[in-house]
């Protein structure tokens, strides 16, 4: 079980993945708006989303949990 | 000590120009001494997947141009009896690299651990001597368990510790390279912190201040070396580091790689390579690369491989802080320093390691004569609540002390974004950039135009009844980023061009070209007080 994290305090814009979706690393799960930016958050494990803790228009703190992936 | 080997001396009556006995013994010594800690140790070290210490100066340097000074010493320690220590632990001399020579110091982990001896650092002392004296690089070889620590030694530790004050006196005079080969701690762990460029091997590396056991008995954690100073915490969470590599040979190879980016001294210029790749090319593939749309993001490391020469990039402590890149590269045959955001990674806002790691690089290129190029698009740095807690002001201000104090030819492209702070720390008009351009889709001011509204319009705003107040805000901020133009600068002459990217190669060059004799005079000081 890995956890994706945000890295940065900003907005939720997209949610792109879905709960059950295989992911690689490297894949976006969230795209975060925060400095101007698209910010998109990205798994570094590969496997399968579990949970999804965040929906667009929710704001996130850094370090905030995004997401859950279990690892394949 | 050596002395279970007696010296055959002549005897006057007889054969006066007895030599055979005095030549065989003296290639016996110095066989032993190239057996370094012997079989079984040195296939030990292979079994780790090590190369052995002799093995690894054979491949740093050019081949037969090893000079070595000191093969013959021991430990010279009365306490440690007849015992054998193989150059005491630690190989000295010098060697060239791609035809210039380096002083090296590489620590035999076969020999009681690679642990620093007496004799073994007046070796690598006077390495450091004779680097400062020819003003010629310091490569570090490292595979080795820190001072050798005895029962007797005690208190004697108090006069101990020039090692590290002689090297601070080599910084930015000559080039210094820490490879770390083994498990260093404590001495060993701050040679490469004073260094220049640290590689890692992974898996067989790590650094720090205490070993396990140290660690284990001092605050009762337990914890393997490579958890705790190996190449993932160095490359990637703490910085230390600036490069994982796979094994020794790729290790060896880029501190060579490393070094020809370098001049010997800081008295003189990187020597460049020349290139068939022509200065002028344009470079249409960023157009498919960069976006024009400002908020969406791409990868900065595609840019600067596609403007430097031949695509041919080291970078720096890549995978640390990697909303900045850092890279040496050439443009034109000459070596530059190449500081970039990362759109990425937060967008490519500055944290505080961000800041960190540039302005380490810009003293780094500043120091060994290396031009800057700035390729900008930042937001600015990161601001709340976190990264105040974190020092940002402080470690942003070193940003800025770095940029600001260095005198090398330094180039700015603007790109996109350059905002705030953070077009002044990317090399900014006023920090003496001797040539600054911009693409046309470049956006420079103090903050963007959403931030901008919400101050200056704050009561516009409040005044308006709330369901109209996300319109008016959107109508406020399209008035604000009208101003927010490449042109607006331009027409003011605070940049001194603005350019098709795919001419963004050949813009950087003719940077270099017009700045390369550049002189700044400061005022007398005997340092600035750094904000770290």
């Amino acid at each position: 079980m890995a956890e994706v994290r945000a890295e940065i305090a900003a907005n939720v814009w997209q949610v792109v993945a879905e709960e059950g979706q295989m992911v690689a690393e490297g894949d976006e799960i969230v795209i975060l708006e925060s400095m101007k930016m698209e910010i998109p958050v990205v798994t570094e494990t590969p496997g399968v989303v579990r949970e999804i803790h965040v929906k667009p228009e929710d704001v996130v703190q850094e370090g905030d949990l995004i997401a859950i992936i279990d690892e394949s | 000590m050596t002395d279970d080997r007696s010296r055959p001396v002549s005897h006057e009556g007889g054969d006066v120009h007895e030599w055979g006995p005095l030549v065989d013994d003296l290639a016996g010594r110095r066989e032993r001494a190239t057996g370094m800690g012997g079989d079984d140790l040195v296939e030990r070290q292979h079994s780790l997947g090590k190369l052995t210490v002799r093995e690894r100066l054979e491949m740093l340097v050019d081949p037969g141009t090893f000079v070595e000074f000191g093969m013959l010493a021991d430990h010279m320690d009365a306490g440690m009896g007849d015992r054998y220590l193989a150059a005491d632990g630690c190989i000295t001399g010098v060697g060239d690299i791609d035809g210039r020579r380096v002083a090296i110091a590489a620590y035999d982990f076969t020999v009681m651990a690679g642990s620093m001896g007496a004799v073994g650092e007046d070796k690598v002392s006077r390495m450091r001597e004779l680097a400062l004296r020819q003003r010629i690089p310091m490569v570090w070889l490292l595979d080795s368990a820190g001072a050798r620590i005895s029962s007797q030694s005690g208190s004697t530790f108090a006069g101990m510790g020039a090692l590290f004050r002689e090297q601070v006196s080599m910084s930015g005079v000559v080039p210094m390279v820490a490879a770390m080969l083994g498990h260093c701690a404590a001495g060993t762990a701050y040679i490469p912190a004073l260094a220049d460029f640290v590689p890692m091997v992974k898996g067989t590396s790590s650094m720090a201040l205490g070993g396990r056991h140290l660690v284990k008995a001092a605050v009762g954690e337990d914890v393997t070396e490579e958890e705790m100073g190996g190449s993932a915490v160095h490359t990637k969470i703490s910085g230390v580091a600036d490069l994982e590599v796979a094994d020794d040979r790729e290790c060896l190879a880029v501190v060579r790689r490393y070094l020809s980016f370098f001049p010997s001294n800081n008295t003189e210029r990187p020597l460049g390579r020349p290139t068939e790749d022509p200065v002028t090319r344009r470079v249409e593939e960023l157009y498919a690369i960069v976006p024009t749309a400002p908020r969406r993001a791409y990868d900065m490391r595609k840019v600067v491989t596609a403007i430097v020469d031949d695509g041919d990039v080291l970078w720096m402590k890549p995978d640390w802080a990697k909303n900045l890149v850092t890279a040496l590269a050439h443009i034109g045959g000459q070596a530059v320093g190449i500081v970039a955001n990362q759109p990425m990674v937060l967008g490519g806002a500055l944290d505080v390691n961000a800041a960190d790691k540039a302005a380490r690089f810009v003293w780094l290129c500043d120091a060994f004569n290396i031009p800057l190029v700035f390729l900008h698009d930042v937001p600015g740095f990161v601001v709340g609540s976190a990264v105040e807690k974190q020092g940002i002001i402080r470690h942003g201000a070193k940003m800025l002390f770095a940029v600001s104090e260095a005198t090398v030819p330094k180039i700015s492209v603007v790109m996109r974004k350059s905002y705030g702070a953070g077009y002044f720390v990317m090399n900014g008009l006023a920090y003496e950039a001797d040539y600054i351009v911009t693409w046309p889709t470049a956006e420079i001011a103090v903050m963007g135009p959403d931030g901008a509204v919400a101050i200056i319009h704050r009561r516009t705003l409040e005044a308006v009844p709330e369901e109209e107040r996300a319109a008016k805000r959107l109508e406020l901020a399209e008035e604000i980023r009208h101003n927010i133009d490449p042109y607006v600068a331009a027409g003011h002459a605070k940049v001194d061009d603005v350019i098709d990217p795919a001419d963004t190669r050949a813009a950087i060059a003719r940077g270099l070209r017009v700045s390369r004799d550049k002189q700044v005079e400061r005022p007398w000081r005997k340092h600035g007080v750094l904000p770290v």
